[in-house]
């Protein structure tokens, strides 16, 4: 039996009186990289918000390696392994690429007390690395506003991974990106599962991106997981299909 | 402590609640629409006061009725004045950052306080009351200047008037429209501008108004208006912002408060009315009236 | 930049009449209170209006320890910090569980919460009449003395606020301020860091307050009212809230302006009200914002 680095049971989101998920079951092992699709609107944000603690969910249970981390603050979610890259890039757009960084290494190293030492002086070697990482140490010195929106994808993919984290969310990590980047950027991603073994999750658009790097596909479809399993299966599976109608698959 | 003395306090405390009401009504209307939290609104309220007198000393020379007449002159005079700062200063400053609109309500405070001196001088001001309203009448034995009967007249006025408008009436369902969506309201080709100019100017009128009409009790005195701005928000932090319903029971609830602490704590009224503050916006940032979505 | 206008400080005495030595204590002074308080506004990007709250504090603390129990001025000065820690402490615990204009509000009544408190208990504080007699020692009541040694406590206070502001602490107040959401995910609790420096700014502010009052020789209630809680926002805003100097420059132009202005007229109110607005509406960085751009449009020529 594979350890399960996720696993969500029985989970339910309401905004109002709209409901939106319904009683969703996932599993996620330890290690793999897997992807969750379906249309706009079903929910996959939703989702993350929830695992991450953006949002309170109504009912159901969130587990991290089997610790219960249902409704817990987001700083301490944050803390214990769970990094999360945005959908819209959720950066600090005041201050340089470099500085953008640099704050999420701190934050991971808790350093963020410290009042006495200039922040210049730390945390220089894990932030250039990260730069590189990403690809973005041509950039470190422009202020994160102007960047691209390929290169603020790639700083929300360096702020979340600073947190050095056993397990990453990633809210469409290639929009926005050119046929060169979205290599680079999977390439990359696939690496940290490899050597680091980091587990992914993400959602995505790109189909390529989806049948090129996912070892598990889920679809959810209005608020609900109609389909999960090995990516071709999925494609052949018949539901899938019917609510994709009209959408490539 | 027998009936007539609680009945007396009691009465106090409401007519106290009242002038509040009368004060923080516009305050709240105007932020409940605009988002703009208007420091000056005292100031503008003291200078409804020292335009009452005015019109009063002028008119007394030849009517009797002067001061009924001074009274609504003084408010239609602020709603032009309040109209002409929208349109020259409010403006632009919808859409900055609360810090900065903040500032420029708070030096209009300064400005105005300053034009008042030099417009009115620094002496009290007091308006001789018309025969009818020197005398107090006598509720169950309480004695109760009779003035404020009339006071009571037009705080119910406004608060009755200010629902009836924004319930019932073309105009004031736009307002409301204009609260939770401004663009939807300006896309209808209405213009959002002219709605503002027209909804602070008639939060002004409100308190100018209730200026002329706090004119005749006591005196008019440079530095009213400090003491009570921060009553103001005390009631509309506590009725909730924006919320009509809220800034009626809220001034109320300050009143009676004041009233009957005076009793037991004479110092301690105002403290007693912070720490209620404190607590509300603690506890229920949105006041008791107010609704959690405006956060 | 430092260096020079350090210098200044120290020569400027030298030069003037002793009047413009009272103007120069009393801008140092202010400059401290703006400087703390932009640690919460312009660092952290929350207004508090409820800041001389803790200035009064620190200004009463030294003013009753010295008249009352005759502590010298040196240990005053630390003992006035910590009680307005101490105040900040259990009053910025529910400041902080709030943000934008509810949190200005909620430090605005608790400002006027002190004020009252003060203004009541008479007999311990002297209630509206204040705090008279309160009088610097031997050796620093000649106002040249004092000068100094207001500037020697302004610069040690200064420099520590500016290695706060550059640590990582300050960078994360920043990043509290540009993204709060982002900051929690990186995980960062937010609340905690608020809180921490909410007290830290107050800490600086009872200072300020402490100087106060040996160099007026008496505290008033006045000192913590929300009249007075807007004189940082004015000086931070005037000389630009973004730039670690910003709050000086505002200080040393208001201070000076005051002085300058209530001596033709008694209309400082309308004069300083006019400014600020001029200020909010054409010079969103302050006079700083004001100087980067005349020197980038140098550099461009």
């Amino acid at each position: 039996m594979e350890k399960k680095i996720l696993t969500i049971k029985n989970l339910r989101k309401s905004f109002g009186t709209y409901q939106v998920l319904t009683d969703v079951n996932y599993e996620l092992p330890d290690g793999m990289i897997a992807a969750i699709i379906g249309p706009n609107g079903a929910g996959k944000s939703t989702l993350f918000n929830l695992i991450t603690g953006y949002h309170h969910l109504d009912k159901g249970t969130v587990l991290f390696n089997d610790i219960d981390i249902t409704n817990w603050k987001r700083h301490k979610i944050a803390h214990i392994g769970i990094s999360r890259a945005f959908q819209v890039s959720n950066i600090y757009p005041r201050l340089s690429t470099y500085e953008n960084v640099r704050q999420a290494v701190l934050a991971q190293q808790k350093k963020t007390l410290n009042i006495f030492t200039s922040a210049s002086k730390l945390a220089k070697i894990e932030t250039e690395e990260l730069l590189e990482l990403t690809g973005l140490i041509e950039n470190k010195g422009i202020i994160a506003g102007v960047l691209s929106q390929g290169d603020k994808k790639k700083l929300e993919l360096a702020l979340a991974l600073a947190g050095k984290p056993r397990l990453l969310l990633l809210d469409e990590p290639t929009a926005g990106m050119s046929a060169e980047e979205t290599f680079e950027t999977m390439e990359l991603v696939k690496r940290l599962n490899k050597n680091v073994g980091v587990t992914i999750l993400f959602t995505e658009h790109d189909i390529s991106v989806i049948f090129g790097y996912a070892m598990r596909l889920s679809v959810l479809y209005q608020g609900k997981i109609i389909a999960d399993g090995l990516p071709e299966e999925v494609r052949k599976n018949e539901d899938v299909q019917k609510c994709y109608l009209g959408e490539e698959i | 402590m027998n009936f007539t003395f609680i009945l007396s306090q009691f009465l106090s405390g409401l007519t106290y609640g009242i002038m509040l009401f009368l004060v923080a009504a516009g305050l709240s209307l105007i932020f409940g629409v605009m988002n703009i939290l208007n420091f000056a609104h005292a100031t503008f309220w003291l200078i409804g006061a020292y335009f009452c007198y005015s019109f009063w000393s002028y008119l007394n020379q030849s009517l009797s009725i002067a001061l009924w007449l001074s009274i609504p002159l003084a408010a239609i005079a602020m709603a032009i004045i309040g109209a002409f700062i929208e349109i020259v200063l409010i403006r632009r400053i919808y859409k900055r950052e609360l810090y900065e609109q903040l500032l420029i309500t708070y030096s209009l405070t300064l400005i105005l306080g300053d034009l008042i001196k030099i417009f009115w001088g620094v002496t009290d001001k007091l308006i001789e009351r018309p025969e009818i309203i020197r005398k107090p009448i006598f509720i169950l034995g309480a004695p109760f200047d009779s003035y404020f009967i009339f006071v009571y007249l037009v705080g119910f006025l406004v608060a009755v008037g200010l629902w009836w408008f924004l319930r019932f009436t073309r105009y004031g369902h736009i307002i409301k429209a204009a609260v939770y969506s401004r663009e939807m309201v300006s896309a209808l080709g209405i213009p959002i501008p002219k709605i503002y100019t027209f909804v602070f100017a008639l939060g002004i009128f409100i308190a100018g108004l209730a200026g002329a009409v706090q004119a005749p009790i006591g005196s008019v005195t440079l530095g009213m208006d400090i003491a009570i701005i921060i009553q103001a928000f005390c009631v509309v932090v506590i009725g909730g912002f924006g919320s009509l319903i809220g800034t009626f029971v809220g001034a109320l609830i300050i009143g009676e408060i004041y009233s009957f602490a005076i009793l037991f704590w004479p110092g301690g009224a105002m403290v007693l009315i912070f720490v209620i503050t404190a607590a509300v916006l603690i506890v229920r940032p949105w006041g008791l009236f107010g609704s959690p979505t405006r956060m | 930049m430092l260096i020079f206008l350090s210098g200044l400080f120290f020569i400027l005495p030298l030069i003037v009449k002793e009047f413009w030595v009272h103007i120069l204590s009393e801008i140092l002074i202010h400059a401290l209170f703006a400087l703390s308080f932009n640690l919460i506004f312009g660092y952290m990007g929350q207004l508090s209006f409820g800041h001389a709250a803790y200035y009064g504090i620190g200004a009463y603390t030294t003013g009753l320890l010295m008249v009352k129990a005759d502590l010298p001025l040196l240990y005053c000065l630390p003992i006035s910090m910590l009680t307005a820690g101490i105040f900040a402490l259990v009053l910025g615990f529910f400041c902080v569980k709030l943000r934008g204009i509810y949190f200005a509000i909620l430090t605005m009544a608790f400002g006027q919460l002190v004020y009252y408190i003060i203004f009541q208990s008479y007999s311990f504080t002297g209630g509206d009449n204040g705090l008279q007699g309160i009088n610097p020692p031997e050796m620093l009541k000649n106002i040249y003395n004092y000068y100094y040694f207001t500037l020697i406590v302004f610069i040690v206070a200064s420099f520590l606020l500016y290695k706060i502001g550059e640590s990582p602490f300050g960078y994360t107040l920043r990043a509290i301020r540009d993204n709060a959401e982002r900051t929690e995910f990186l995980g960062i609790n937010v609340k905690r860091y608020m809180h921490i420096n909410f007290v830290i700014a107050a800490m600086f502010a009872g200072l300020a307050g402490a100087l106060w009052g040996p160099f007026s020789r008496s505290v008033s209630p006045d000192l913590c009212n929300w009249q007075h809680s807007g004189i940082p926002v004015f000086m931070s805003v005037l000389g630009g809230p973004f730039n670690f100097f910003g709050p000086l420059a505002g200080s040393i132009i208001y201070t000076l302006l005051m002085a300058i202005v209530t001596g033709y007229t008694e209309y400082w109110p309308l004069i300083s009200g006019t400014i600020i607005i001029t200020v909010v509406l054409l010079l969103p960085d302050g006079f700083f914002g004001l100087f980067s751009k005349i020197k980038r449009f140098i550099i461009s020529v």
